[in-house]
């Protein structure tokens, strides 16, 4: 029976379902840190930090006008890969929800798809709040963080990357069987992805072979798009959308395969 | 409820030389068995004979490494699907969604069948009073006592209408107030027509709502029947269950030789079974063996495990 089990919509959809059903009883008190965390970062990387980088700031734009778009996009990896992991985890190992939703029409491979899309749907509402509270401060502080109707797409876009993080982290659950190991996930995947994925810096411009090797991971192609879409975007942001596409795609039944063997014996 | 009776002779669950192995592991090593349409049909066995990989197997979360098994009449290795619509199942481990309410639980589960919102908005209020959780609705899973999640569980697996139910050790770790009222339910379920499958290794529970059963030991059935056939084709009617200090129990030993079985239990007690328990207590009282206990009953499937396995169902 190794055949190559392709999920459908209709069970992805009764699991997605589920997550929105719970997520609308405690929405408000979910959602609350997301409108909170830019302005303790604008505060310290945009006034603190910020002032220290010379007048002029990076390819024209001020500090804080760089730094706000990418770390939006870090907001969505971190939304995507707790759900991911922890989230997953516990209804995989803990509370067994998965065991109780595959006795029904919903097969082990729609719980997985099911979960991508939650992932997903988290990482734009989060962002949703993010972004809002970005235009604000933008507005409030005279220095608009956000320039672009193009911006209007984020959304759409957070939801992409929040599903391209939950196919990475869900294959690193699909292979572990202690919650302890996701200290590995965060410190070898994640932390470098947010701090060397030109969120804070450019690395287009640092030698070889670094920006090659950053060409290679994904939240540097997210923190472009969100870039490009906070300000306008340029035809190359194609390239980063593609890229983001093809790697979910490629992934993302993997972890549906390894997941499926766990739940079914 | 559903009352339509589904008492037709077809058979609604067939399994022929069903295997599943775990690397060298073999849990089923090959069984074979027929269940009918409407009919409570147990398996029987203690804990690691197989029971719950069976289950699993019919319901779809172990995939068999050989042999037959069809679900109303679907074929698992085809029909996955179509088979989870059709059954109800009620987990050995109690996996209900602690973030969703009492009531919660049976509409989200309603859901993963495509049913109609009416539908399952109805069923659910039905399900709650027909398992007596109405008043629960809206509490949340942790304010249920053992019994009460067992109900749920029991509710949740009713949600789809289903025609067969299988149910995993429903009453294991229920105290004998909650496992009554879990017995009356389930044999009103088959009242209505519904095909139950259940595994337990509690014989009276066997006893109570098997139509037929099997006995499962070591991945094999050893035995199946209804509870009275097995009784009467695999011990005599009558049990003495007599207590010796085991100086004496020698002596006990010779004097009960000429009884149709005797089985130890344990270092001091000996379970004598005949046909005529008066003449053989008679020969004991007048051997003058020192007897410390003495228990006459009927014989039952403890005493046919017995038997068959040379060991105490529950140890």
């Amino acid at each position: 029976m190794d055949t190559i089990r392709i999920p459908s919509a209709r069970g992805s959809f009764r699991v997605w379902q589920r997550n929105v059903t719970i997520f609308r009883k405690y929405w408000k008190t979910i959602l609350f840190p997301n409108f909170v965390e830019p302005l303790l970062y604008l505060a310290a990387l945009g006034l603190g930090l910020g002032a220290f980088i010379q007048q002029g700031g990076i390819n024209g734009q001020s500090y804080v006008q760089f730094v706000a778009p990418g770390l939006l996009a870090s907001n969505a990896m971190f939304a995507a890969s707790f759900e991911s992991t922890f989230n997953t985890f516990v209804k995989l190992k803990i509370d067994k929800i998965y065991d109780a939703i595959i006795t029904t029409p919903v097969n082990a491979e729609d719980v997985v798809a099911g979960e991508y899309l939650w992932a997903g749907t988290r990482s734009a509402l989060y962002g949703t709040a993010f972004l809002a509270m970005i235009v604000v401060l933008g507005i409030v502080f005279r220095e608009p963080l956000v320039t672009s109707w193009w911006a209007l797409l984020l959304p759409l876009m957070l939801l992409v990357i929040g599903i391209m993080f939950s196919v990475l982290g869900t294959l690193f659950t699909s292979l572990i069987e202690r919650i302890d190991l996701y200290a590995y996930y965060f410190t070898l995947v994640v932390t470098p992805l947010f701090l060397l994925s030109g969120v804070f810096f450019p690395v287009d411009n640092f030698p070889a072979p670094v920006p090659q090797v950053a060409w290679f991971t994904p939240l540097y192609h997210a923190v472009n798009v969100c870039r490009e879409l906070a300000t306008g975007p340029s035809p190359g942001v194609l390239v980063d959308v593609a890229w983001i596409l093809v790697f979910t795609g490629v992934l993302a039944l993997i972890p549906v395969q390894i997941m499926r063997r766990r739940l079914i014996g | 409820m559903n009352a339509e009776r589904n008492t037709g002779a077809e058979s609604t669950l067939e399994a022929r030389a069903l295997k599943k192995s775990y690397g060298d592991f073999e849990a089923v090593k090959g069984v074979d068995f027929r269940v009918f349409g409407g009919e409570c049909f147990g398996f029987l066995g203690p804990n690691g004979a197989g029971k719950t990989t069976t289950m699993k197997m019919i319901y779809g979360a172990v995939i068999p490494t050989a042999g037959e098994l069809a679900v109303a009449g679907l074929d698992v290795y085809h029909h996955e699907r179509e088979i989870k619509r059709r059954i109800g199942v009620v987990p050995q481990e109690n996996n209900l969604d602690d973030e969703l309410k009492v009531r919660e639980n049976l509409l989200i589960y309603g859901r993963y069948y495509d049913l109609p919102r009416k539908v399952v908005l109805q069923r659910t209020d039905e399900l709650l009073d027909f398992m007596q959780l109405s008043e629960k609705a809206e509490a949340t899973v942790e304010q249920l006592s053992g019994g009460m999640k067992r109900r749920l569980l029991i509710a949740r697996a009713l949600i789809n209408d289903p025609e067969i139910v299988v149910l995993d050790e429903p009453t294991t770790g229920l105290d004998p107030q909650a496992r009554l009222l879990v017995w009356d339910r389930l044999r009103e379920l088959t009242t209505e027509g519904k095909t139950l499958i259940l595994t337990t290794h509690y014989m009276e529970e066997a006893a109570r709502l098997c139509d037929r059963l099997v006995i499962m030991e070591g991945g094999l059935i050893i035995a199946d029947g209804t509870p009275g056939e097995l009784v009467e084709e695999h011990v005599s009617p009558q049990v003495l269950e007599l207590t010796a200090d085991h100086r004496s129990l020698e002596e006990l030993l010779s004097v009960v030789e000429g009884a149709d079985s005797v089985e130890r239990t344990g270092d001091e007690t000996v379970l004598v079974y005949t046909e005529d328990a008066d003449t053989l207590l008679e020969n004991v009282r007048s051997s003058g063996v020192d007897i410390e206990n003495t228990v006459y009953r009927q014989a039952g499937l403890e005493d046919v495990f017995l038997r068959l396995t040379g060991r105490r169902l529950i140890e």
